[in-house]
């Protein structure tokens, strides 16, 4: 254990793990409270392309992916609130149109890039520190931001029609929660890969839900789940020798399986015509 | 009652693309009175509310709430307290009720800023006045059917509001908290605020309300409850609703020419 610390690449990789970890956490209590489970899975699709447009014009893949992965959600989000198409139709549109532009970007490339790869199914060994730093960057801005917004988050999350009838600017909230998943995705791609990402944003926030009635101790349980997850499928992966980013998901999904056989919401399910 | 109506709607016609909900209403609600706006299901009401709090815009016709268009509300907005149809949410949220009814000041007390001291005080004094008060810590998905409803009343008065607008505030209620909360309503009215309720269920309704309008699609009628017919209920629910009509509404008399949309 001690050993294993003494490596940089397992010092980055724990840090970056923990960071991201507590992150998706604290984002997927949104996502899963709120019902946008499948946006999620689409920005993280869409950052396919992103990434491979950086690799194509030689800058680093997680800024292109940002700025592509928040063109996808406001896509998303603009397509469905016009009310011409549902959501998920949306989502099922961007979803594939953006992985499919990823691949071509791909084939014009000359020769074959790995590190592609490492994107679509993770690569936490290989974290650089600039890729460190980005995350802190990131994770800083994002966190900063639902601190400022808390009260306002819940709201639009629990009743958004009550935020729009109170004078808050509830679309324009709607599309900072966007913004603000799309950023979590992009940098958590390293860790998981895009194509497992979803699950560490959704898992460890559904585990959560499973064990707490407030809002503010599932966030807590689910950074728990979260950092648990990364750090403990990170140092499993190790020894098991293993792929990190599988071993994560699956750690994580142990987790969610565990909560939910010791639910209390499953013992009393309220009644609605109960009387006061 | 004179003055400057609270809420005016003027040949308001709202759709849903194709679908119009409401046609050419007009209805007009003076401070302090208690209205409740009844119909079959399907036939507007949730629309009606939804255009007098500005999330919905009539494609003809104007709305005027304080005497502004409803989009155009600022300061006014608190003045406003609503409750919405208890399944607008999700009753699994992991919420505590105390923070239910604190949501209500969210807009008064502005963006990024922290509930102040005063507004946990409105919160706590709001679901004292319906009788919550020991609820506070309760999660939102431990309530019943009536302690639920109060705690989302209360969350409209945790804003202090001189007009309340409620959707359907007795579903999924038992009998006796439909009737307490009636009265606590009847007793909010008392104190001064301009109630308005949007219910289907005519009959209990009726012998608390001062003024009782029916909607279906178009406003049928608009008047006293005593003076709301059989004429109007078959109206609604078709012919054979009569039948159902026991109780206090089958007793009302029927007068000629109730129709009128003004009092």
């Amino acid at each position: 254990m001690v050993e294993l610390l003494g490596y940089t690449f397992m010092q980055r990789a724990l840090i970056s793990g923990a960071l991201i970890g507590a992150l998706c956490a604290v984002i997927g209590v949104y996502v899963v409270l709120k019902g946008l489970s499948f946006i999620g899975a689409g920005i993280s699709h869409a950052s396919f392309g992103g990434v491979a447009l950086g690799f194509l014009l030689g800058v680093n893949p997680v800024l292109t992916a940002v700025v592509f992965c928040l063109l996808t959600a406001w896509g998303i989000g603009w397509a469905s609130r016009k009310g011409q198409i549902k959501e998920d139709t949306a989502v099922g549109i961007f979803f594939a149109s953006t992985m499919a532009l990823g691949i071509l970007l791909i084939g014009l490339m000359r020769g074959y890039n790995t590190d592609l790869f490492g994107y679509l199914f993770g690569s936490i060994l290989a974290v650089t520190s600039q890729d460190l730093w980005v995350t802190i960057g990131l994770g800083a801005v994002v966190l900063s931001v639902i601190g400022l917004f808390f009260k306002e988050l819940l709201l639009i999350t629990f009743d958004p029609e009550m935020a729009e009838i109170v004078g808050l600017p509830a679309e324009k909230l709607y599309f900072l929660l966007l913004s603000l998943i799309a950023i979590t995705i992009v940098i958590s791609i390293k860790v998981v890969g895009i194509v497992l990402v979803s699950a560490l944003i959704v898992t460890p926030a559904a585990a959560a839900y499973q064990l707490t009635e407030d809002f503010r101790r599932m966030m807590v349980l689910s950074v728990v789940f979260g950092v648990g997850s990364t750090v403990g499928g990170l140092l499993l992966s190790y020894w098991l020798n293993t792929a990190s980013g599988a071993t994560i998901v699956l750690l994580s999904t142990l987790f969610f399986f565990t909560a939910a056989a010791f639910s209390p919401r499953r013992w009393h399910r309220p009644l609605l015509n109960s009387p006061s | 009652m004179d003055g400057e109506p609270i809420i005016l709607l003027e040949h308001v016609t709202v759709a849903y693309q194709d679908l119009v909900a409401l046609e050419d209403v007009n209805l007009s609600v003076q401070p302090g009175a208690f209205l409740a706006v009844i119909g079959p299901n399907g036939a507007g009401k949730t629309t009606l509310l939804k255009t007098i709090l500005g999330l919905l815009r009539p494609i003809r016709g104007t709305v005027r709430v304080f005497g502004k268009a409803p989009w155009e509300l600022d300061g006014e907005r608190r003045r406003i307290g609503y409750v919405p149809q208890v399944m607008s949410v999700d009753l699994n949220f992991p919420v505590r009720a105390g923070e239910v009814v604190l949501m209500g000041r969210y807009g008064r007390i502005g963006l990024v800023r922290r509930p102040a001291a005063a507004d946990r005080q409105a919160a706590i004094l709001a679901m004292e006045r319906v009788g919550v008060a020991d609820l506070a810590d309760r999660p939102l998905a431990r309530l019943s059917g009536g302690q639920r409803q109060r705690v989302f009343l209360a969350r409209a008065l945790a804003n202090e509001p001189e007009l309340l607008l409620l959707d359907e505030p007795t579903t999924g209620v038992d009998v006796a908290a439909t009737e307490s909360l009636y009265e606590l309503l009847r007793d909010l009215h008392d104190e001064g605020i301009t109630i308005l309720v949007v219910s289907h269920d005519v009959g209990v309704v009726a012998s608390y309300v001062d003024a009782v309008a029916c909607v279906n699609r178009r406003l049928v009628a608009h008047g006293r409850p005593e003076t709301m017919g059989s004429e109007v209920l078959s109206c609604m629910y078709g012919p054979e609703a009569i039948l159902f009509g026991h109780g206090p509404v089958s007793h009302m008399v029927v007068t000629p020419g109730h129709g009128s949309d003004d009092e």
